[in-house]
C-alpha cells in the first residue's frame, strides 16, 4: 500500500510528515527546510513560485504574491493576479502541489493520499474548500482532521480513557485555543477561541522597538529609518528569543550597525530574561482572555482539564509556558516539537488509515535495561543494550581465564552498572566438559535471544566440542517503571566510580595476561634470550606477579609497563640477531623474507578475551584468578 | 440396482474422508508452524529495522558532532589570532592575513560569493528585504546588498539579502 502523508496546511508555514516503520518523520522541502512557507507568487514573466522562493521575492512583487490564503478559505473571494483570477482553493492547491512534489522527491515514491488538518473552528465550507484544494493538487484527501486533534494524536492522547484536553496553539501570527473531550478514540470539540492578530511576530516587533529606543538614547540615532539595520536587528532578536528560552541573559552585539556623523557605531546590549519577559508580557497577557472564554463556553473549570498540549513556536518561550500553567493549573505537555506536532499527528492519523500503524505490529517491546554477562574480574560485559527493540538475538565468543579450565559459569545480568555485583542477576548456569586447554584457546559462544514476549533464552556453546547448555528467563523486558528508574538513577550516580573500578580491573586483567604470555615466551624462547635479558625479564615478571597479589593498581600498572619494556628490548635483540643470520645465509635478499609469513595466519581478532570466572578453581589457582 | 455395494462404498468413502481429514490436519499443523516461523521472522526483521533506525539516529548525532568539531577547531584558531590582532597596536597587516586565511578556508570548501549589486533580482539567489523607489534604474535591479549571500558548490548556502529598485507607477 502506498504511503499517506499528513499535512499541516498553515497560515504562514505548512509542514508535512509520514510514518516510517511506526515512527513519524518530518518531510524536508527541496530547499532543505522542515517546513514550506505558505506563499504563492506569479512573477512578471509569468513564472509561478511557491514556498521559500516566493517568500524571498515577496516585497519586490507585492501585487503578484499571495500570503495567508488560509484566512480566505471557504469564502467566495477571488484573487486577481496578473490578469488571472484564482479561488482560494486554487492558491492553496499550489502550496499542496509543492508539498506533494517535494515529498515525492524526498520519499522516492509517488504520493496520492493525504490527511490534511484545519483549525477546529473551520466551518463546513472552509473544510470543503480545503478538501477541494487537496483534490486540485492531485491528492486523494483521505480525511480532514482538526489541528488540535492532530496535536493530541501526536501525544498519543487518544489511547487513554475519557478525558478533556486543552490545546494552546500560539504561532507566528495567530493564537488558537481549543478544548476537547476524548472518549473511545473519538475527539469532540467543546469550545474554541483565539485571536487572529496575535503571535510571535508581535513579540519580535516589540523587541526591535525596545532595542531601537535604547540605541537612540545612547547614540541619538534612529535605527528605524534604515531597512538594512532593521533586518539585522530582527535577525538578532529572533536569535535572542531562542537563546533566552534556555539562558537567563544574552548579548546582542551588532558591530557597525550604523554611522553617526561619519563615525561607525556598534550596537552592544545585554538582554536579561527578566527584561525580555517584561517586554513581551503584554502580548502573552492577551492570550489569557481567549482561554478563559473557551473554558466559560465549555462550562469547564481549569481543574476539569486533564492534559494541556502546546503547539506553535511561540510556546517555546518559558513565560508563555508559565502563563499556560497559570491558566489551566497544570504543567503543559511539550515533549513533541511544537512546530511539527500537528503534521506529526496528521501523519499518525494517516498511518492508522494506511495500516502503517496497526496495534499488533508496532507495539514491540524494548529492553528497559542493558543485559550483560559477568566476565573476568566481576565486570559486566553488555550483550544487548538498553532500549533495544525485541525480538532480538546477539552472540559473542568468549574464552577461558585459566589453563585447563573445564567449566565456565554464565551469570546473566540486568542493569547499567559496570560491575556485575551491582546489577541484578537474572540467572546463572554452568557449561561443563570444556577440553583442558591453555587459557584463551577454547571458544565459547554465548547467545542472548529474547522473543517477542520478552522471554530470554541464554545459551553457551563450546565451539570445539559442540556441547551446549541453556537457560530460559521470563520477564526480561517486564520491570516496573519505578524499578527501571531506580536502576538508571543508581547507574548515573555511580558512573564515575564504576568507570574507575572497571579501569582498575582492566589494568589487572591486562597485567594478568601479560604475566601469562611472558611466561610462555620465556619458555618457548629460552635458548634465544641472552642470560642477561632472561634475568631482567624474570625479575620484572616476579615484581609484577607480586604486585598482582596486592591492591595497588598504580604499582601493577608501573610493573606492567616495565615488563612490557623489558620484553620489547629482549625481543628486538632476537630479531636483530635473526636478521644478521638471515643476511649471512641468504646473501641479503630481503624480498624473500615475505615467504615465511604466508603459512602464518594472524590470530583471529574476533575472539574476545573477556574471560569467565573460574568455577571451583578459585582457591587452587589463586595467583591466576584475579577476582 | 445393486443392494450391497452402497455399504461398501460408504465404508470406503468414510475411510477416504478420514484419511483426507488426517492429511488436512497435518497440513494445518504444518501451516501453523509455518505461520509461526514466518511471524517470528517478520517480527525479528521489524525489530532489527527499529534497532537499525536507533543506531542510525545515534550515528547521525555523532556525525554532526564530528562536523561541528572540525569547524570549531578552525574557529578556535581564528579566535586566537583575532585576539592577537586586537592586542596589536597596528593590526592592519595581521588582519589582512587573517582574512586571507578565512578566504582560503571557504575556497577549500567551495564556498562562493554571490555577486548581486546592480544585477536583476533573482529569487533563486536573492532575498528581498525591502524596495526603494528610484526612476533612474531598471525596475527589479538590486540597489543594495544588505547581507552577502553564498553558494556552496552548486547549492545555495545562504541567499544575499538585498534592496530592490521599484519604479513608480
Amino acid at each position: 500500500m502506498s504511503k499517506i502523508i499528513g499535512i499541516d496546511l498553515g497560515t504562514t508555514n505548512s509542514e508535512a510528515a509520514y510514518i516510517e516503520a511506526g515512527k513519524p518523520v518530518v518531510i524536508k522541502s527541496a530547499e532543505g527546510q522542515p517546513y514550506f512557507p505558505s506563499v504563492v507568487a506569479f512573477t512578471k514573466t509569468g513564472e509561478m513560485l511557491v514556498g521559500e522562493a516566493a517568500k524571498r521575492q515577496a516585497v519586490t512583487n507585492i501585487e503578484g504574491t499571495v500570503q495567508r490564503i488560509k484566512r480566505k478559505m471557504g469564502t467566495n473571494e477571488k484573487i486577481k493576479i496578473r490578469g488571472k483570477t484564482y479561488t482560494p482553493q486554487q492558491i492553496s492547491a499550489f502550496i499542496l502541489q509543492k508539498i506533494k512534489k517535494d515529498a515525492e522527491d524526498y520519499l522516492g515514491e509517488k504520493i496520492t493520499d493525504a490527511v490534511i488538518t484545519v483549525p477546529a473552528y473551520f466551518n463546513d465550507d472552509q473544510r470543503q474548500a480545503t478538501k477541494d484544494a487537496g483534490a486540485i493538487a492531485g491528492f486523494n484527501v483521505k480525511r480532514i482532521i482538526n489541528e488540535p486533534t492532530a496535536a493530541a494524536l501526536a501525544y498519543g492522547l487518544d489511547k487513554e480513557g475519557d478525558h478533556k484536553i486543552a490545546v494552546y496553539d500560539f504561532g507566528g501570527g495567530t493564537l488558537d485555543v481549543t478544548l476537547m473531550e476524548v472518549g473511545g478514540g473519538v475527539f469532540e470539540v467543546l469550545a474554541t477561541n483565539g485571536d487572529t492578530q496575535l503571535g510571535g511576530s508581535d513579540m519580535d516587533q516589540a523587541l526591535v522597538d525596545y532595542i531601537a529606543k535604547e540605541f537612540q538614547k545612547q547614540h541619538n540615532a534612529d535605527l528605524h529609518k534604515d531597512p538594512k539595520t532593521l533586518q539585522r536587528i530582527l535577525e538578532a532578536v529572533e536569535a535572542a528569543k531562542i537563546e533566552l528560552s534556555s539562558t537567563l541573559q544574552t548579548d546582542i552585539n551588532l558591530p557597525y550597525i550604523t554611522v553617526v556623523d561619519g563615525e561607525p557605531k556598534h550596537l552592544e546590549m545585554k538582554l536579561s530574561r527578566a527584561k525580555f519577559e517584561e517586554i513581551i508580557a503584554p502580548i502573552v497577557e492577551r492570550s489569557k482572555p481567549p482561554c478563559h472564554q473557551a473554558l466559560k463556553d465549555a462550562k469547564l473549570k481549569p481543574a476539569d482539564i486533564d492534559h494541556v498540549v502546546l503547539v506553535g513556536g511561540t510556546t517555546r518561550i518559558p513565560l508563555v509556558q508559565k502563563t499556560v500553567e497559570e491558566i489551566f493549573g497544570q504543567k503543559p505537555k511539550r515533549e513533541v516539537d511544537p512546530m511539527e506536532c500537528v503534521a506529526i499527528g496528521a501523519a499518525i492519523q494517516a498511518g492508522v488509515m494506511s495500516g502503517e500503524i496497526s496495534k499488533d505490529i508496532v507495539l514491540l517491546d524494548v529492553t528497559p535495561l542493558t543485559l550483560s554477562l559477568e566476565t573476568l574480574g566481576g565486570v559486566a560485559t553488555p550483550l544487548i543494550d538498553r532500549n533495544t527493540t525485541v525480538p532480538t538475538r546477539k552472540s559473542k565468543v568468549f574464552s577461558t581465564a585459566a589453563d585447563s579450565q573445564t567449566s565456565v559459569e554464565i551469570n546473566i545480568l540486568q542493569g547499567e552498572r559496570s560491575m556485575a555485583a551491582d546489577n541484578k542477576s537474572l540467572g546463572r548456569f554452568h557449561l561443563d566438559g570444556i577440553l583442558p586447554a591453555p587459557r584463551g584457546i577454547p571458544q565459547i559462544e554465548v547467545t542472548f535471544d529474547i522473543d517477542v514476549n520478552g522471554i530470554m533464552n541464554v545459551s553457551a556453546k563450546d565451539l570445539g566440542t559442540g556441547k551446549e547448555q541453556s537457560i530460559r528467563i521470563t520477564g526480561s523486558t517486564k520491570l516496573s517503571d519505578s524499578e527501571i528508574e531506580r536502576m538508571k538513577k543508581e547507574a548515573k550516580e555511580h558512573e564515575d566510580e564504576d568507570k574507575k573500578r572497571k579501569e582498575k580491573i582492566e589494568i589487572r586483567n591486562t597485567a594478568d595476561s601479560l604475566v601469562h604470555s611472558t611466561e610462555k615466551t620465556l619458555e618457548e624462547l629460552k635458548d634465544k634470550f641472552s642470560s642477561e635479558d632472561k634475568e631482567n625479564l624474570e625479575k620484572a615478571l616476579k615484581e609484577l606477579r607480586e604486585a598482582l597479589t596486592g591492591d595497588d593498581i598504580d604499582k601493577i600498572k608501573e610493573n606492567s609497563d616495565k615488563l612490557t619494556q623489558e620484553l620489547q628490548k629482549a625481543s628486538t635483540k632476537i630479531y636483530q640477531q635473526a636478521a644478521q643470520q638471515y643476511q649471512q645465509t641468504n646473501s641479503g635478499d630481503p624480498s624473500k623474507s615475505d615467504e615465511s609469513w604466508k603459512g602464518h595466519p594472524s590470530n583471529d581478532d574476533s575472539t574476545i578475551n573477556a574471560d569467565y570466572k573460574v568455577k571451583g578453581e578459585k582457591k587452587k589457582k589463586k595467583d591466576e584468578d584475579t577476582e | 440396482m445393486p443392494t450391497k455395494k452402497p455399504t461398501n462404498t460408504k465404508k470406503q468413502t468414510q475411510e477416504t474422508m478420514q484419511n483426507r481429514i488426517k492429511e488436512l490436519q497435518e497440513e494445518i499443523k504444518k501451516l501453523q508452524t509455518d505461520v509461526k516461523d514466518k511471524n517470528d521472522k517478520f517480527l525479528r526483521t521489524l525489530a532489527d529495522y527499529q534497532n537499525y533506525q536507533k543506531r542510525m539516529e545515534k550515528e547521525a548525532v555523532s556525525r554532526e558532532e564530528e562536523v561541528k568539531k572540525k569547524y570549531l577547531f578552525e574557529l578556535l584558531d581564528f579566535q586566537e589570532l583575532l585576539k592577537k590582532a586586537y592586542a596589536d597596536n597596528d593590526p592592519k597587516e595581521g588582519l589582512k592575513l587573517l582574512i586571507n586565511n578565512f578566504n582560503k578556508l571557504f575556497e577549500k570548501e567551495d564556498v562562493k560569493y554571490i555577486e548581486c549589486k546592480g544585477k536583476p533580482f533573482d529569487h533563486t539567489f536573492h532575498y528581498a528585504i525591502s524596495t526603494t523607489e528610484k526612476n533612474d534604474c531598471n525596475d527589479g535591479t538590486i540597489l543594495e546588498e544588505v547581507k552577502k549571500g553564498y553558494m556552496i558548490g552548486d547549492k545555495l548556502l545562504r541567499p544575499s539579502q538585498v534592496i530592490v529598485v521599484k519604479k513608480k507607477g
